[in-house]
């Protein structure tokens, strides 16, 4: 796969976009007992657009934001951040996948639309609250009481953050985004 | 003063004029030596030899006082999990939760050495990203070998979080001349408006895209073409000696734990 300049101006675009997003998330809606994790997750609202909009860019984009967000700016060992920031590379590209698969149109035009929109992006963040939360586990940053607690906050907190923030984008802007040559709807 | 990403640093600071590809590696080294090492009171010294770096490499202090909000965070999310979570044996059983679990002495030295690791990265982190500015992290990537483009995405990521923090600040300064009410009392209409601002936000993002990827393309930028640099950071004895000595801590202290049982859990003085 070649890179071409609107790749990079994507991913970094959306990474600048999320990063300070992602610290305000942990900011204000913390979990006890789950480190780097947040009730309402911001930015993945804007990831999972900027994926539906601008293909695999847009989810690198939320993997590098949450990446250095939990990293450098939040201070978790190696382990948590490149968990959670690979999590956050997978969730939206779920939701993706499920998007192209049913043939729904991101301007949510009709109700099978919207239908698909709430399945694929509660699917993708169950799958991806479950990843992140095992791999925690495994690694012993959390214990076994609270891994189902962190799946359950992870796939609330994402999917009400992805529906919440994410549907008036996809409603609105689509249109407008779709007339620009970023969009990459037809090409993959 | 000379400008970092986030800060103003005094110009003769060591760590400032310190080669690019050292400041990443000193990144990594804490990251991973704070992953690596496991015996709290080892920890405890790193978290404050870290502190007095930044008073030797004259670093503010006071930008420690920003991340305390972090600090509580982390601290509070560690205690809580491992308090009424976790079932780590010990010399005394303080307290008996109904779900099984317990508070033994073990579980507490436990929480705090969970803790001071993430301490360690935070304030580790700090002291670096303090001194770290454009050119470091592009030149800091690419002496890495790693490609340019790669370089200034994460350069670009950075530099945008600033910009889009402003963004933030002047569509919500725009939203309340217009009369929305961000302190409402109400928390859904709160959450609303809230939500509102991610409309102007995406609209700015995507219009800087378009700006960015035109302006790169008519200054030629081409991921995958050779190019010349402005600057030339040559390494010299002493930052291949400083390099060879952070990369030499990594491995020794992964030595000393996998095979000499040194930097575990609980180490001295809590192994009796």
């Amino acid at each position: 796969m070649e890179i071409s300049v609107k790749n990079i101006v994507i991913t970094g675009v959306t990474a600048g976009l999320c990063l300070p997003l992602a610290l305000f998330a942990i900011i204000l809606v913390p979990i006890p007992g789950l480190p780097a994790a947040s009730g309402f997750w911001i930015p993945a609202g804007f990831y999972f657009v900027m994926t539906l909009w601008f293909g695999v860019w847009g989810a690198l984009g939320g993997h590098i934001a949450t990446t250095l967000a939990m990293g450098y700016f939040f201070g978790y060992t190696l382990q948590v951040w490149a968990d959670g920031g690979l999590g956050d590379f997978i969730a939206p590209l779920v939701c993706f996948t499920i998007f192209k698969i049913a043939k729904a149109n991101p301007e949510l035009k009709t109700r099978r639309d919207y239908v698909v929109w709430i399945v694929a992006v509660l699917i993708s963040s169950l799958v991806c609250g479950l990843w992140v939360h095992t791999v925690n586990l495994l690694f012993g940053v959390i214990t076994w009481p609270f891994w189902w607690i962190g799946v359950l906050t992870y796939f609330i907190g994402d999917s009400l953050a992805v529906l919440i923030v994410g549907t008036p984008l996809l409603k609105t802007l689509t249109e407008y985004v779709k007339a620009s040559p970023m969009y990459v709807w037809g090409e993959q | 003063m000379s400008r970092t990403f986030f800060i103003h640093v005094e110009e003769k600071s060591p760590l400032l004029r310190l080669h690019p590809l050292l400041k990443i590696t000193s990144l990594l080294a804490i990251n991973l030596l704070a992953w690596i090492i496991d015996s709290p009171v080892v920890l405890l010294c790193a978290i404050v030899a870290v502190f007095l770096s930044f008073k030797i490499f004259k670093v503010p202090l006071a930008r420690i006082g920003k991340f305390i909000v972090f600090a509580v965070l982390i601290v509070q999310a560690v205690m809580v999990s491992y308090i009424l979570g976790s079932t780590i044996p010990g010399n005394m059983v303080y307290y008996r939760f109904p779900w099984g679990t317990y508070i033994s002495d073990m579980t507490l030295v436990y929480a705090f050495t969970m803790a001071a690791k993430f301490l360690l990265m935070l304030w580790g982190s700090t002291l670096l990203l303090a001194v770290m500015r454009d050119i470091d992290i592009v030149y800091g990537l690419v002496s890495m070998r790693l490609p340019y483009y790669l370089a200034f995405t994460v350069n670009l990521a950075f530099r945008l979080s600033t910009v889009f923090m402003e963004d933030y600040a002047k569509v919500r300064d725009a939203m309340i001349l217009r009369g929305t009410n961000f302190s409402e009392k109400s928390l859904v209409q709160r959450a609303r408006n809230y939500v509102r601002l991610g409309t102007p936000l995406m609209v700015l993002a995507i219009r800087r895209m378009f700006e960015m990827t035109n302006a790169l393309i008519i200054k030629g930028f081409e991921p995958g073409r050779s190019r010349t640099y402005l600057y030339d950071f040559s390494l010299t004895i002493k930052d291949k000696v400083i390099s060879f000595l952070l990369v030499a801590a990594v491995v020794l202290a992964f030595l000393l734990k996998t095979f000499y049982g040194l930097l575990t859990f609980p180490g001295w003085p809590f192994n009796g």
